[in-house]
């Protein structure tokens, strides 16, 4: 992989976004870490945009959490407004985001599926963080051969398609949400894992876990003290781009009739809205979701690029 | 030589691995008997139902102990045999429905991965030339926008505006149409497939043309005055595709999930609808078909891949 920061002319083209590869979702789902875009802006400050962001992300955050004490109709109720005919609503000032073919609310239900599509999201790359964080921290401190059965796995993860994994997983276990989370935390897993093995790697030949070492500090206080701090922080960005990942793969998951059993997720409701009659008769029981959907993705992404560039990560080895 | 026969054994013990893990997996968590015989499969009071039990065991290999089974699978999906599926109807042999349903699937991904390449080289290239100014500044965030839109959202968009708004492309897939015209049809999917994967090789193409447009060499042809299109054409591409090329074999992994996804919503029954339907129906045989040509084909291309490397810098040949 090549590594543009490491030009000898890094100053001259300083300002040149040194982007590179599967930024998004590919990117969390091969491993490669983005490096971060518009870095024009200055990489110490984090930027108007990274604001923007994190402010639609608070928002949606809190809408999914308040939503039982928000002023909302019940997700599942059909409200019939006889004056306005029949159902499907378009929005108005009633139904915001209009309402589907049941005359159920499309807003209500748009921060209900926040509620499980972040829960989902959340919960998945939790899991990945952990399970994969720790094994790559493991093989790249400790090397021979727990690094070589740890790569092995992580190569076999890697091969799966992600999508058959998650498809084979849920249709073999069952589809409740503590499933799902897992399941799309397993493929978080291995992306995971390379990037903080690379990152242990590249910490563990540093001066202050030599000087920790010779001071007579053991392997587990070295991990915990030294490394850990070092490869967590710059993970944070990492977390933002696989959350996003989980969340769009949730949605995949819906297409294919495999996602949560009870309630509405984003993917569900995408998928009620995606037949031909709908899209025709009622085009914003998709689009109200997409957008939000969208928005969401979009808004995880551009802050966990802009947190990369921020902690300055070096591109992972491959 | 000897990096090849590393190569390619690392390839085979993954396929091995895979295998495994899954013919495992579905055997350990399934039961796959209650979808060949129905309800009769519970049933192990009535001495009819449990002779029709044992036949049926006996039929599908499923009375022998796990490793024999995955032994007996594997040597006959070596020869080419992907055995029967479970199921009472007598359904054909799994091998007729991978051949019935890869060649859609294949055609899409293919057609995907050729209008990515075809959308991110002159679009990298365009960027380039113009770096750093208003317009390549706008492409940039226009290419963000790409890369974050799941390809299911982006589906669905584009079925609502170019079959139903404006009917431009035809609504649904005819397995019974001629091939060209079949090809018609995969056209939009393909797009759809194809422009968040162009918006991520473009990105990556754009960086690498531009760390190599500082390099010595092109300074030297821009001084021998070479115009500016032909060193970005001659000079400065084939240097720069590396890790595109790298990335392109990474993403079909991904970019074959995506078109499992697609594929429903376009209607196209390919191996997409083909796994989810046999997952449900815990038909093995097929699942692990499925699993194992996707994977097959992620190895053989990230091999080809590496082949593609040592055509591209030919110094990968010695190394």
């Amino acid at each position: 992989m090549s590594d543009s920061t490491s030009s000898p002319i890094d100053d001259t083209i300083a300002d040149i976004p040194l982007a590179s590869p599967l930024e998004g979702i590919a990117g969390a789902v091969t491993g490669h870490v983005p490096e971060g875009e518009f870095e024009g802006a200055s990489k110490r400050r984090l930027g108007f945009g990274f604001w923007l962001a994190v402010s639609w992300l608070v928002t949606i955050v809190l809408a999914a959490i308040l939503a039982p004490y928000l002023p909302l109709e019940d997700p599942m109720e059909n409200i019939i407004v006889p004056s306005e005919g029949t159902p499907p609503y378009s929005p108005s000032s009633t139904f915001w985001f209009g309402s589907d073919q049941d005359a159920r609310d499309m807003f209500s239900r748009t921060i209900w599926g926040a509620r499980t599509s972040l829960t989902v999201g959340a919960a998945a790359i939790l899991f990945g963080m952990l399970v994969g964080g720790s094994l790559g921290m493991i093989g790249g401190y400790f090397r021979g051969t727990s690094d070589k059965v740890i790569s092995f796995c992580f190569l076999i993860l890697l091969s799966f398609p992600a999508l058959v994994l998650a498809i084979l997983i849920t249709a073999l276990m069952d589809r409740s949400l503590l499933t799902i989370s897992l399941t799309l935390g397993i493929l978080g897993v291995a992306p995971v894992g390379r990037v903080s093995r690379a990152n242990t790697i590249a910490f563990a030949d540093r001066e202050f876990v030599t000087a920790a070492r010779s001071l007579g500090a053991r392997n587990t206080r070295i991990i915990f003290r030294e490394l850990l701090p070092n490869v967590v922080i710059p993970m944070s960005a990492l977390a933002l781009l696989g959350m996003a990942v989980a969340i769009v793969a949730e949605g995949g998951l819906a297409f294919l009739g495999l996602s949560v059993e009870t309630g509405v997720t984003w993917g569900i409701l995408i998928q009620i809205g995606a037949g031909r009659s709908e899209l025709e008769a009622a085009p914003w029981i998709a689009m109200a979701p997409i957008t939000v959907l969208f928005l969401t993705v979009l808004s995880l992404n551009f802050a966990g690029d802009r947190l990369r560039a921020f902690f300055d990560v070096k591109e992972a080895a491959l | 030589m000897r990096f090849w026969l590393q190569r390619l054994a690392a390839g085979l013990l993954l396929l091995l691995a895979v295998s495994m893990l899954t013919f495992g997996a579905m055997n350990l968590l399934g039961d796959p008997l209650f979808n060949i015989l129905g309800p009769i499969a519970g049933d192990t009071e009535n001495p009819t139902s449990v002779a029709l039990i044992e036949a049926a065991e006996a039929e599908y290999n499923l009375d022998k102990p796990l490793p024999v089974r995955y032994a007996i699978w594997l040597g006959n999906f070596v020869t080419g045999d992907f055995g029967v599926q479970f199921s009472r109807d007598g359904a054909p042999p799994v091998r007729d429905l991978i051949e019935e349903r890869l060649p859609r699937t294949l055609t899409l991904v293919v057609m995907a991965q050729l209008m990515a390449t075809l959308i991110a080289i002159p679009w990298a290239l365009w960027s380039a030339s113009k770096a750093d100014r208003a317009v390549d500044k706008a492409s940039t965030v226009v290419t963000f926008l790409f890369v974050a839109i799941p390809s299911f959202a982006l589906a669905v968009i584009m079925k609502w505006l170019f079959t139903l708004k404006w009917p431009i492309f035809p609504q649904t897939y005819n397995t019974s149409d001629p091939f060209w015209d079949r090809v018609w049809q995969t056209f939009l999917p393909a797009l759809t497939i194809a422009i968040p994967a162009g918006a991520v090789y473009q990105r990556l193409l754009r960086t690498d043309l531009i760390t190599t447009l500082q390099e010595d060499f092109i300074l030297t042809a821009r001084s021998k005055g070479v115009s500016k299109r032909n060193v970005l054409l001659k000079h400065a591409l084939r240097p720069s595709l590396f890790s595109f090329v790298t990335i392109f074999g990474i993403t079909t992994g991904a970019l074959i999930g995506g078109a499992l996804v697609v594929e429903q919503i376009f209607r196209i029954p390919g191996l997409g609808s083909a796994i989810v339907e046999a997952i449900l129906r815990e038909d093995f045989p097929v699942v692990l078909a499925i699993v194992m040509i996707i994977t097959i084909g992620f190895v053989v291309l990230n091999i080809l891949v590496d082949i593609v490397y040592t055509f591209i810098d030919p110094r990968v040949r010695e190394a």
